[in-house]
């Protein structure tokens, strides 16, 4: 670790992105996967950051990972130029691809919204229960002390919300 | 015009250049979903090859370099996951189940939509991972043959849809749970979302980020199987 602290560390952790993009793109090849390769790599680092013999690995691709993830926009330029080509298909099919990502997102946005809402609410009750009877019945367990999202933040959340 | 664009370092300037300015802009007009760095840094370089008749290929031959990065860049989503998955652990059956119910409708929305109105089989392919963050959606458009660029548009359009309407939606139909609303956005909108609800709590950024995460490992086990079902 010591001697890691002398190298470069965004280098570094470029190279440890790489290494685990290798190895998951040597598993799927070597092994016939049908997962892809980076989605291995992303598996196999989480891995290595829970475990804790390795969690320095983790530590070290941060100065890497940090400014790469801030930007990953623009990653996504050079194929998203490549509409050009499609513009055809894109016209030609233009009504059910709007239907499709238009109510897929709308569908999907609000019903995992309400129900994970619901799910969650039950869990803090019962929790706020199982915890003794002067617990307050939606504070929360998980995201620390002396805040409910549930219901402090829902006023500001929903202008902020209506801002947009 | 082509003396111009033939030189090796005119796509990386440009892209660079044009991401930087949309960039500045963005965050000088209060960051408007509508106007996200990327989906302006596209239009605008899209134009430009239409103008100076520039050959796709030649451009993305030039920019190379980050095509290249985009494998470490998806490798490091590890990281949010990891920041925000403890606080979805303790709470692993809720987030499960919502995930597994939020696919199946989205899947079988998209498909519905797509085969009722007769879209054809490769367009179908590329309109299926829309709600993937686009490193992995790109990866599972791949494996599945569909046409990467029109992946990534529509997986843009969906990122920028659930940054501009999203959290209005989410007011309106009374999902105020900052946990919930930042799960069902990243679960939805991935990396554009994601960095919408941010702004309005950190918590919500959290569960959003993991969300994005979480969503695109399911989808990449169950994408392959649908489209061979569907598609045969």
């Amino acid at each position: 670790m010591s001697r890691a602290a002398l190298l470069p560390p965004v280098l570094l952790g470029l190279v440890v992105l790489l290494l685990a993009q290798m190895a998951g793109l040597a598993a799927t090849a070597l092994l016939d996967l049908p997962v892809p390769g980076v989605v291995l790599g992303i598996v196999l680092l989480a891995l290595l950051g829970i475990l804790r013999p390795t969690r320095g690995v983790l530590r070290a691709a941060e100065p890497a990972a940090t400014p790469l993830l801030a930007h990953l926009q623009l990653l996504f330029v050079p194929p998203g130029v490549g509409i050009l080509l499609e513009l055809d298909t894109l016209a030609a099919n233009a009504l059910p691809l709007a239907l499709a990502v238009g109510g897929s997102f709308v569908l999907a946005l609000v019903i995992s919204g309400l129900m994970l809402q619901a799910l969650l609410r039950r869990q803090d009750r019962r929790r706020g229960e199982a915890g003794g009877p002067d617990a307050p019945p939606l504070a929360d367990g998980t995201d620390g002390p002396g805040r409910s999202p549930g219901h402090g933040s829902g006023p500001s959340a929903a202008a902020g919300g209506a801002r947009a | 015009m082509s003396a111009l664009y033939e030189l090796p370092v005119f796509g990386l300037t440009l892209t660079l250049a044009v991401y930087l300015l949309s960039y500045g802009l963005y965050h000088r007009l209060g960051r408007p979903g509508l106007l996200s760095p990327v989906l302006v840094s596209v239009v605008v370089i899209a134009t430009v090859l239409q103008l100076t008749g520039m050959p796709y290929a030649l451009y993305l031959e030039q920019v190379a370099l980050l095509t290249l990065l985009l494998g470490p860049a998806t490798v490091a989503l590890a990281l949010p996951l990891l920041r925000n998955g403890r606080a979805l652990l303790a709470s692993a059956p809720a987030v499960l189940g919502t995930l597994v119910v939020a696919g199946i409708v989205s899947i079988s929305v998209t498909v519905a939509a797509m085969v009722a109105l007769g879209a054809d089989e490769s367009t179908l392919r590329a309109a299926l991972p829309r709600s993937v963050t686009s490193p992995v959606g790109l990866t599972i458009a791949e494996s599945l043959g569909a046409s990467v660029p029109l992946a990534v548009v529509l997986t843009l359009v969906s990122g920028t849809l659930g940054a501009v309407v999203g959290p209005a939606l989410l007011s309106l139909m009374r999902v105020r749970d900052e946990r919930a609303r930042g799960f069902a956005i990243g679960l939805t909108s991935h990396g554009i979302g994601t960095s919408r609800v941010l702004g309005e709590s950190t918590v919500s950024g959290g569960w959003s980020s993991a969300a994005m995460v979480l969503n695109a490992l399911a989808m990449t086990v169950t994408l392959p199987v649908v489209a061979h079902l569907v598609t045969g």
